[in-house]
């Protein structure tokens, strides 16, 4: 008998177990209702610009318009989006609105902030080249500029750091700048005085 | 809308969690005549993993310093900035002549106006003020000689009335102070 027919004889001898679909146990996975959609994450978050000025309302539906545009944009005059405003709007751009208590010009305010904050004079005596020859007679103890003196609102010199803090007016078209220097005179008991050079 | 006689001034900084940007035009006297700002970008931990090191370039390049050029409203006649990682992505995006500025240790040069070219490609020493050091001015690559020699006589003209690095310690101080003491409006 060869090894065929011993393989044969003894396959056929087994009954072979067939399984029935019934006799699985395994159930068919459920069915949940309302799951809910993950939520999308942007990787990077969109981005806000603060303008110190009132946008445009033109040049901001033109930038509704772009494709690209990845600012949320801060639109400070919740009235002027109206429905033709939100036709552009598209959807992966975010518009903050404000209700705003102030008046309008409230929007200025970072601008005028800004503006509040003084520009610092270091001391430049040591690279003036030439002495001037008002100020032969004193003993100069200290040289800030360039500064534009008719647009001066304040002056304040800093002790501790030797600098001079400059205030200017807004709206100021002076433009005719000078230097100032911190002088002493050689009189017995002369006091520090300011000289505009 | 451009404007003359003016200068703009961006300066981007921030730390690994934190990336934030300003920008400041002023007028021949250093006076402030717009100013923007972004508030501070903050990535996950996630954006950092997957931009990896990358994330600092592309925030600054992509993020800020679009924003900011889109909501700056007065183009200056010069953009100014103090990081070489925006410098040539400020000129590209502004189309405006730009220049990194920063202070040098060199001796004086002849007069205001003067130009001295350095051993570092697209670095110039330029002679702003009549008196004390000269500026190292770094263009983006591929500058052109003109355009070298027009921003040279731009910053000679402001430096005639302002001093032209210091509005960008008063744009750093403004952003600290309008992060820390402004109230969000």
């Amino acid at each position: 008998m060869g090894i065929r027919d011993f393989f044969a004889r003894a396959v056929m001898r087994r009954r072979v177990k067939v399984y029935r679909i019934d006799d699985f146990s395994v159930e068919p996975p459920e069915t949940k209702k309302g799951i809910t959609r993950p939520k999308a994450h942007r990787i990077i978050p969109s981005i806000t610009v603060n303008s110190s000025r009132p946008r445009d309302f033109t040049e901001l539906q033109t930038k509704m318009k772009a494709p690209a545009v990845r600012m949320k944009l801060q639109w400070k005059n919740a009235a002027a989006i109206n429905t033709r405003f939100r036709h552009y709007v598209k959807e992966d751009v975010k518009v903050q609105t404000y209700n705003f208590t102030k008046k309008p010009e409230t929007s200025n305010s970072m601008l005028k902030q800004a503006q509040a904050l003084p520009q610092e004079r270091d001391n430049i005596l040591k690279t003036i080249k030439k002495r001037p020859d008002s100020l032969k007679n004193e003993v100069i103890l200290a040289c800030y500029g360039p500064i534009v003196e008719g647009a001066v609102l304040k002056l304040v010199l800093n002790k501790q750091r030797g600098t001079l803090l400059v205030w200017y007016k807004a709206g100021s078209r002076q433009l005719k700048a000078k230097n100032v220097y911190l002088i002493r005179r050689l009189e017995l008991g002369g006091k520090p005085e300011w000289r505009w050079v | 809308m451009a404007s003359n006689n003016t200068l703009g001034y961006i300066i981007i900084d921030g730390t690994e969690t934190m990336i934030r940007g300003a920008a400041l035009i002023t007028d021949a006297k250093g006076f402030p005549v717009d100013f923007v700002r972004t508030e501070p970008l903050r990535p996950d931990q996630l954006a950092r993993i997957l931009y990896g090191e990358s994330f600092g370039k592309y925030a600054k390049e992509k993020l800020i310093l679009e924003s900011l050029l889109d909501a700056v409203e007065t183009d200056p006649q010069l953009w100014i900035c103090n990081d070489t990682d925006i410098l040539t992505p400020l000129r590209e995006n502004s189309r405006i002549k730009t220049v990194l500025l920063d202070e040098s240790p060199h001796v004086p040069l002849d007069a205001a106006g003067h130009i001295e070219a350095t051993a570092d490609p697209g670095v110039f020493l330029i002679q702003a003020e009549p008196n004390g050091n000269p500026l190292r001015a770094q263009f983006p690559q591929g500058v052109r000689p003109e355009e070298v020699q027009q921003t040279a006589a731009v910053l000679t003209e402001a430096a005639a009335t302002m001093n032209v690095l210091e509005p960008f310690t008063r744009l750093a101080k403004a952003i600290n102070f309008l992060a820390t003491g402004m109230r969000q409006v």
